[in-house]
Parts: C-alpha cells; structure tokens; sequence
C-alpha cells in the first residue's frame, strides 16, 4: 500500500503528531496494522502472535484483535479510524483480546480532519489475560471547526497480574461534542493507570468524560490522571470515579483542570467510594489558574502572561504517552 | 551603574509593615555583587521588587535599570529589558521539557540546540543526559538550580539576580556553584547574588549588607562581610575561619577594631 492509497489529509494530520507515515501504512514498517477510511477498511497487517480481522458493517466496522499467548512485541499495533468527510457515521465495533504473559502496545489515531457534522462513535471490549503489560493509547484530531460528535465507551477487563496503561489524549485542533465513558475493572494485584488528556478551545466545544476504575481484585492498584483546559467559552467536565471493592486494594485519582477566557467552564467530579476496610482510596482535584510564581517565572524569560500559560497548558497536555 | 536602587521603600502586600525601608546602593557592570543579611532582612522581597513581580511594590524611590527608571515596568517588560532571576525554590513542571525551558528565554532561535547546549555546559551538567528529561521532581535539588541556572544564562540577560542559589546545597556543590558563578560573570553578565552564607558570597566583588529592612553597608565584599560578623557577633569565628586563606585579608587588630565599632554602635 502506499501513500495514495490513503487520504492524504489523514496521513498529514497523523505526521503533525510526530508519526512516521511511511511506517504506518501496510507493507512498511514492523508493527501490525489496520486502516479505516471511513467505513472502508482500507488494509490489515498481521505480525507474528497478532491476529487482526475487520468486517465491514453498513456504517462502520467490527474488528478483532487477538493477542496470542506469550506474545511480545516492542512494536506497537497500529489502528487508524480515518475520516476526511465533513459529515456522515463511523462505527467502530473492536473487541481486543490479550491472551496471558503478552506484552504489546496498542496505538490508535481517530483523525478527522475535516469534520463538520462528522458523528465518530465507539464501542469497544477489552480483555486483558494474567501476567500481561498492555498499553492502549487513543489520539484523536477533530480538525479545526469543531464540528465533530464523538462518542467512545470502552469496558476494559484487566486479569491478575497485569499491568495495564490507558492513554487519551485529545488536544490538537478543537474537539468540538465529545463524550467519553471508559470503565475498567482490575482483578487481583493488577495495575492500572488511566490518562486523559483535553483541550476545549472555543464555544462550540464541549467535551464530557467519565474514567472509572473498578479494583475488583485483592491488592489492584490503580492511578487515574485527568488533565484539561478549556478556553474562549470551551467546557470540560471529567468525573474520575475509582471504587475500592477488594481487601489491600489502592487507588487515587487525580484532576487538574485550567479555565482561560470568559465564559469557560472546568468542572472536575473525583467519586470514590471504598467497600472495603482494608481499601484505601484518594482524590484530589484542582481547578482554575496556573500558581502565579509559575507564570513569574517563565514571564523573568521574557514571556508575556499569555504566552506563558500556553507553554503551561503545552506542558500539561504534553503528550507523554507516545509509543 | 548597571542597577541603582534609590531610596527605596518595600511594604508589606497590605501596605502594613514595611519590609525593605529606604534602601540606596548601586550595582556595577560585570560585577558580582552579593546582597548578605540574616533570615527575614528583606533579601528575598528587594530581588522580587527589582524583577518586578507583580506583588511586590515600591511605596516610595527608584529602581533604574542602565539609567531608565523601571518602577513600572512589569515583570516581562524587565526580561525584555536584560534583568532576570534564578528562583531559590524553582518550579517543578510536569510536562515541560529541560530543552524547552532553556530555550524560552533566548530570542534568536538560530542554532537553538548549540546554545542550550553551551548553557548547559556552562551549568556543569551533561546535555545528552538532561536535554529530553523533563523539569519535574526526577531532578534532585540541585539538578533543578543548576537548570535554572542554565535558563538564565541561556537568556545572555545584562543582570542575573540569584536568590539564595545555595540553599538546600551541600558543601561541595556550593563550591561547584561558585566556579559557575565565576564563568558567568566571565560573559560580561552581572550578577546581584542574593544569599546569607558568607562562603558563597565570597565570590562576589562587591556587597550590601542588609539587616532588619536597612542597608548597613555597600563596599568591596570582605568589609562588607567583617561588618556582618561584628553585627552577627562572630568575632572568633570570622578570626578562624572567614578571613583566613583569603588574600583580602584582615589582621587580627582590624578586625578587633571594625567589632568595637559595631559594639559601641
């Protein structure tokens, strides 16, 4: 496959996020792949331990990925839900498999750089085996006109032993209607660390998430890490839920929201609830604007106030979680 | 002049008290010039006030800057203007990157990565290990200061205000400092070292010593020093120690003489 085969704005939105396209297209590159052009699938690459399979449906797409036992990989899996249509209906349908001691990495970009009116919905399944270090990570770019509605669910199934890293990163252009439910369960000693990441940037934008971690099992452990800023009249609400239902088990989630310009709104919503005595569950939450002494510091470079939030706001939406 | 205070008067946020009260001395270009003086004398408070943070306010005199007066110049107007300042306690900032830090300050971005590089370099540390590290609590103490040190000169500012750059330092890395010190003063930047351990300021040419919100003295920094002592009561400690290997040296008379002095004042 190469680059023609593919919509160019896609592929340019991707390289904006540092990602080697050459790479990423099927015939290039290590990593198992699948590619979505709208509703079309596009190609599929397998590697060694990984099966992938895609059916069309009337307005989207159902996909396996299964990871075979005892599979490693350095290598992340590609999945791209492309769109360069302003309007229409995506939807995904994938139920991820990582058998026992598997250890992978999953990256997927929903790209749609054109969307006004564009409708992105998901519904995905994840089960992860013992002993297995899984990381998935979502990238999503709306464009410029916030003209998408988005709307992922994902129920995630962590087995004991396992190490297991959700990343959702949604800061480049404007998100536009964006709501998000991602509920994860942790069997016994597994560990969990959730990260989402948005950027509200005008009026039109709004985005709702809702992170849970369920610690199911004795002594899981789990970290959820909810970062967002909203500016010009953009909104952002993040409820980081977390419930202690095992003995010895731990969790903590954390939220830091900042609010620039009139009109925007921030609201952070930690819920923890803990049934277990030997449970041991925290929140904290911070909203509003940077500390004045990091401003006064990086405006002593020379840096208006302005200039120095964005760098802020750069820094806590830094993408961290590139594979 | 690089920097001239003048009759300069520092409150209290609430305007209440009054921190700093009718300070005047003058900083010279190229120079070290420490400014000495126990915990609450109202160091910390003059360094803000010269940076221009936005919470510390003159109620009375002047600050000129290379003979402009800056009173009301914000904070970023003043970094524009060539005066910067290294934090005692700086920032830790998940996210941002060691190299994107340095680099926020220099303004030709020409050869962006040579010049973090030097700067770092200049700091002692190694770019290679630093350059993609991130400025937040993987850095010990003293790998934060020597960052911020590297921001700083990185900026090539006219004046660099350090407060209490040794603080939480141990004894070898103070005098690791104090070479740094030395090669930045070597690139015709002049240095306002804000600190009350009398090792570290003896790098300094000149010095103020400020006690409970006045100026005592402004001279070369081994007198300023000696008055220091006498006013701390130190005089066999400053016999034994201070002055002993240092070529600006003072007998044991003069030193008896400047502590009299203090006494009777």
């Amino acid at each position: 496959m190469t680059n023609g085969d593919y919509p160019n704005d896609i592929l340019q939105s991707l390289e904006d996020y540092n990602i080697n396209i050459r790479d990423f297209l099927p015939g290039h590159g290590k990593g198992a792949k699948l590619l979505l052009n709208f509703n079309k699938i596009s190609g599929i690459e397998q590697v060694d331990g990984i099966i992938l399979k895609g059916r069309e449906i009337p307005n989207g797409i159902v996909a396996d990925i299964v990871i075979k036992e005892g599979t490693k990989h350095e290598e992340p899996v590609h999945l791209c839900f492309g769109v360069n249509k302003e309007t229409g209906i995506q939807e995904i349908f994938p139920r991820i498999i990582a058998e026992d001691n598997t250890e992978v990495k999953i990256q997927a970009h929903c790209s749609f750089p054109n969307a006004n009116g564009l409708i992105h919905k998901m519904f995905g399944h994840f089960y992860i085996g013992k002993n297995c270090n899984f990381t998935y990570s979502e990238t999503h770019y709306h464009g410029e006109n916030s003209g998408a509605l988005v709307a992922p669910v994902a129920y995630m199934y962590v087995g004991e032993n396992s190490v297991f890293e959700n990343n959702f990163t949604l800061t480049r252009g404007t998100p536009g209607k964006v709501k998000i439910l991602i509920d994860i369960y942790a069997l016994d000693n597994s560990v969990i660390r959730s990260n989402v990441k948005a950027y509200g940037k005008n009026k039109n934008d709004s985005i709702r998430i809702r992170d849970s971690v369920f610690l199911e099992g004795e002594y899981a452990r789990s970290v959820i890490k909810l970062k967002a800023a909203a500016k010009d009249g953009g909104e952002v609400l993040m409820y980081g839920v977390t419930e202690g239902n095992a003995p010895h088990c731990n969790g903590h989630v954390e939220c830091s929201e900042i609010v620039l310009g009139k009109g925007s709104i921030c609201r952070a919503r930690p819920f923890i609830r803990a049934i277990d005595p030997r449970s041991s569950i925290s929140h904290e939450a911070s909203l509003g604007r940077f500390p004045q002494k990091w401003l006064d510091e990086l405006m002593a470079r020379g840096l208006s106030e302005v200039e120095a939030t964005d760098i802020l706001i750069e820094a806590m939406l830094q993408e961290d979680t590139k594979l | 002049m690089l920097l001239e205070l003048k009759n300069v008067t520092i409150p209290t946020f609430d305007q209440k008290c009054v921190i700093v009260n009718n300070v005047s001395f003058g900083v010279k270009e190229g120079s070290i010039h420490a400014i000495i003086g126990p915990n609450g004398s109202g160091k910390s408070t003059l360094a803000y006030t010269i940076m221009g943070l936005s919470t510390y306010k003159i109620s009375q005199g002047q600050i000129i800057f290379d003979g402009r007066e800056i009173n009301n110049l914000g904070i970023t107007e003043r970094a524009r203007l060539g005066i910067t300042l290294a934090w005692q306690e700086p920032a830790r900032i998940e996210g941002l990157s060691v190299s994107k830090y340095i680099s926020l300050g220099i303004k030709d971005k020409a050869n962006l990565k040579e010049k973090i590089t030097d700067s770092l370099n200049i700091v002692n540390l190694e770019p290679e290990k630093y350059l993609n590290r991130y400025i937040d609590e993987t850095l010990s103490g003293g790998e934060r200061k020597r960052i911020e040190l590297a921001a700083t000169v990185a900026m090539k500012p006219r004046l660099i205000i350090l407060d209490e750059p040794d603080s939480g330092l141990d004894v070898i890395i103070t005098e690791d400092f104090m070479n740094i010190f030395e090669k930045i003063k070597k690139l015709n930047m002049t240095i306002l070292l804000i600190t009350h351990r009398e090792e570290i300021g003896m790098v300094a040419d000149y010095g103020t010593l400020l006690w409970r919100g006045d100026v005592i003295l402004t001279d070369e920094f081994p007198k300023v020093m000696l008055r220091y002592c006498a006013k701390a009561g130190l005089k066999e400690w400053c016999k034994r120690t201070l002055f002993k290997n240092e070529a600006a040296c003072f007998d044991d008379d003069y030193i008896d003489r400047i502590f009299r002095e203090e006494e009777s004042s």
